[in-house]
């Protein structure tokens, strides 16, 4: 793979990691906190509570 | 006994072809999220002591019969009269007062068997709702190993409801329970309560008018007003419905005249409810004569001794830490080495290019050098889970109390920290328990001043660069890490006691702590936490901080500088221009722009620092191999040759992280817990400014006292 070519993908890549930072950061949550990183309800019980 | 005139034998919801649903209400630590685990098979959060549930948590069990159940885990409470946020939760949930939660059809209320007249409050109130209950009598086994005989068919006799006689954490009873929820109809409760006369025609024309004006079902009109000359709050509860002018009225009238007349309608209620209650727990609990001291009781004499008390707090510490460094080591340098290992691979397998280069000094790189960390974090959270498993978490809040009382707080508040050594988030939930608003904000924002996990990374890091190489007795380390937690308490501590004497001035709470007793641990459980633990750090090492490594590698290698040194081109990149603008606030912490670029993209979370490191000394390396990152960092310089990290420097950004709010969740948490941007907005700016105050102090004392 050429230099050329790995600095597009390279930057793809950034470009999609970024996105998805972005995208976490402003993504308006029901429940906004830590999005079930710490020791409060899983993603799968939030869809439950949800249905609930 | 005659059936109350309140409650008619309606068919119970159950019966209908909706997916019936039960609430498992109960008084604090009696064991209802261990029930709820063990029928819904989900993994929530159990812990031996009071305050674990803050929130309801909903599951899916099944009956005898295959047919699903919707299960409803609600947060303990002493009585529905609720003092607290999540108390409140529990209350409105059972009188449908919450839009997002339907009425529960059926009620299993979990009574502690080794403390049963206390918890026979709660399950009196609840009879009172008219709704089909089920009694579940846990801990069993303790009630027996207290010298208590419970005559359960008296009990069921007594109540005319379902007793199942239960032992949740060996899974006892399960069956029996299982197939009394899958019985179509649940009989509703025969007990009789005879209202004081003297309170009885109030309590008929709230009902009536509740009936009337606020469209309620008569039994749970009956039920609110009861509470609403018991419970003041229940008058104006956030989120829920008003009272109609017209029922508000009649209860400011009936206030009035029985102020007027001398009487406290609120004591004679509850008092009328004890008299009933203590009838029933004289038939039901027999006790085997004078009972000595229990096996909690013997240990707790020595556990929360005044003077022992604190040894055995130190030596647990003390033996957490040893452990942190002693045992994490040989799976450490595993994971160093293959992370390593992988990085020369690809650097040997692909050509030159800003592709190997983001693989390798941006994802391994900053990946790499977090999950090194996971076994600690696994150890932190086996001792961590192993202590709460036990009971001796509720131990370490008595023994604080006393230094807790001084600053103005009490045990309550001590639960939420202790949780705060895992993480802040869970903490700073926990203080929906706490029942005065004032004493919740205060520690709401001293909760991330404990040493949370996320911290862990940074000050290991920061020792493996103060203390280098084996030489080093492993206690220095231990005393290090200890110190560090210790400041962060104190910390904590010290900002609660300035905290109550200015902004949020208050009097000293009460103590009202109740100690568990002692349970064996667990090790399912304790090692189920531990996984799930790591198992989060993993997911953040491989979607956040992934993420952030890739963004950070392309802002250390953009622009472009093609004749530049790696030193250089990092200088003059995106992120070494940030860190430089930072350079001239930081310097006088013995900081450069590298850690500039750290602290910049660690407020996302405390760890990135870690992983900012990684690739900031990777990008920096001009050599081929891939250097360990403790290495790169010992090798890092100033511009005048001398070191970068000496020990005055790894102590100054210890402490600086100790103090420092650099974590973007917990905001977005107090944001929600106080409902306002003003007190995160506050914090950030306090716990920001005393990190750089300390750190100052710390780092100029420390060179003019001649130390490096």
């Amino acid at each position: 793979m050429n230099a050329e070519l790995q600095s597009i993908l390279a930057l793809v890549i950034v470009a999609i990691a970024a996105t998805a930072l972005v995208v976490r950061l402003v993504k308006k949550r029901k429940n906004p906190g830590c999005g079930g990183e710490c020791a409060c309800p899983t993603d799968d019980l939030k869809v439950r509570i949800r249905r609930g | 006994m005659a059936l109350p005139a309140h409650i008619s034998p309606a068919a119970t919801p159950a019966a209908s072809s909706r997916t019936p649903t039960y609430a498992v209400v109960g008084n604090p630590n009696c064991g209802k999220s261990t029930l709820f685990n063990a029928l819904t098979g989900l993994k929530q959060k159990v812990g031996n002591y009071p305050g674990v549930t803050v929130e309801k948590k909903v599951g899916t069990t099944y009956s005898q019969h295959g047919q699903p159940i919707t299960v409803i885990d609600l947060p303990g409470t002493y009585s529905l009269a609720a003092r607290s946020p999540d108390e409140a939760v529990t209350r409105d949930v059972l009188l449908g007062r919450r839009a997002d939660t339907p009425m529960p059809d059926r009620i299993l209320c979990i009574l502690d068997a080794t403390n049963l007249e206390r918890n026979l409050y709660l399950l009196h109130q609840i009879l009172d709702l008219g709704r089909p209950v089920i009694v579940v009598l846990n801990m069993m086994d303790l009630a027996a190993q207290a010298g208590l005989n419970i005559r359960v068919a008296r009990l069921e006799h007594e109540l005319g409801v379902p007793v199942i006689p239960c032992e949740a954490v060996h899974g006892k009873g399960l069956v029996e329970l299982r197939v009394a929820m899958s019985r179509l109809e649940v009989p509703l409760a025969r007990h009789a309560w005879d209202v004081p006369a003297a309170i009885a025609p109030a309590v008929s024309e709230l009902q009536a008018s509740l009936v009337a004006n606020d469209g309620k079902s008569p039994l749970i009109a009956r039920a609110e007003a009861l509470l609403l000359l018991t419970d003041q709050d229940s008058v104006r509860v956030a989120g829920s419905v008003p009272l109609h002018a017209k029922t508000h009225e009649i209860l400011q009238a009936w206030q009035k005249r029985w102020e007027g007349e001398g009487t406290d309608w609120a004591a004679t209620l509850v008092n009328s409810r004890y008299d009933a209650i203590g009838t029933i727990a004289a038939e039901v609990v027999l006790a085997a004569g004078e009972t000595g001291p229990t096996r909690s009781d013997k240990i707790d004499a020595v556990v929360t001794h005044p003077i022992w008390g604190w040894a055995i707090l130190g030596a647990i510490m003390t033996a957490m830490f040893v452990s942190i460094f002693t045992l994490a080591e040989y799976p450490m340098n595993f994971i160093d080495e293959h992370v390593a290992a992988l990085a020369d691979f690809v650097k040997s397998s692909m050509a030159e290019g800003d592709l190997r280069d983001l693989i390798t000094d941006g994802a391994i790189a900053g990946v790499g050098g977090v999950i090194i960390f996971l076994p600690q974090i696994l150890i932190l959270f086996f001792f961590i889970g192993l202590l709460e498993s036990t009971g001796y978490m509720a131990r370490a809040a008595f023994i604080m109390d006393r230094l807790m009382s001084r600053v103005g707080l009490n045990g309550k508040s001590f639960i939420p920290l202790l949780s705060s050594y895992a993480c802040a988030i869970p903490g700073i939930m926990a203080t929906r328990t706490i029942e005065q608003p004032k004493d919740r904000l205060v520690t709401i924002l001293v909760a991330p001043l404990m040493s949370c996990s996320a911290r862990l990374p940074v000050y290991l890091l920061m020792i493996a660069a103060l203390v280098p190489g084996d030489r080093v007795p492993v206690m220095t380390k231990v005393g290090i890490m200890l110190a560090m937690y210790a400041l962060g308490t104190f910390g904590a501590f010290g900002f609660a006691w300035l905290f109550k004497r200015t902004l949020l001035r208050g009097a000293p709470p009460l103590m009202i702590m109740e100690l568990p007793p002692y349970h064996f641990p667990r090790f399912r459980d304790v090692l189920l936490h531990m996984v799930e633990r790591g198992w989060i750090f993993l997911r953040r090492a491989g979607t956040v901080i992934l993420a952030i490594s890739i963004v950070l590698w392309f802002l250390s290698a953009y622009p472009k500088f093609p004749d530049a040194t790696a030193s250089e081109q990092l200088a003059q990149s995106f992120a070494g221009r940030a860190g430089h603008v930072l350079e001239p606030v930081i310097e006088p912490l013995g900081f450069n722009w590298q850690v500039g670029i750290g602290l910049i993209s660690s407020f996302a979370a405390r760890e990135v620092f870690v992983s900012t490191m990684g690739v900031v000394f990777n990008a920096e390396s001009d050599e081929e191999d891939t250097t360990p990152l403790r290495d790169a960092m010992l090798n890092a310089q100033w511009p005048d040759g001398s070191p970068l990290f000496t020990p005055l420097t790894c102590i100054s950004l210890m402490v600086f992280y100790v103090f420092a709010m650099q974590c973007i969740s917990t905001i977005a948490i107090v944001r929600r817990e106080t409902n306002s941007w003003r007190w995160p907005l506050f914090q950030i700016g306090y716990m920001t400014g005393t990190a750089w105050i300390v750190s100052f102090i710390v780092y100029q004392a420390g060179r003019a006292l001649g130390f490096q």
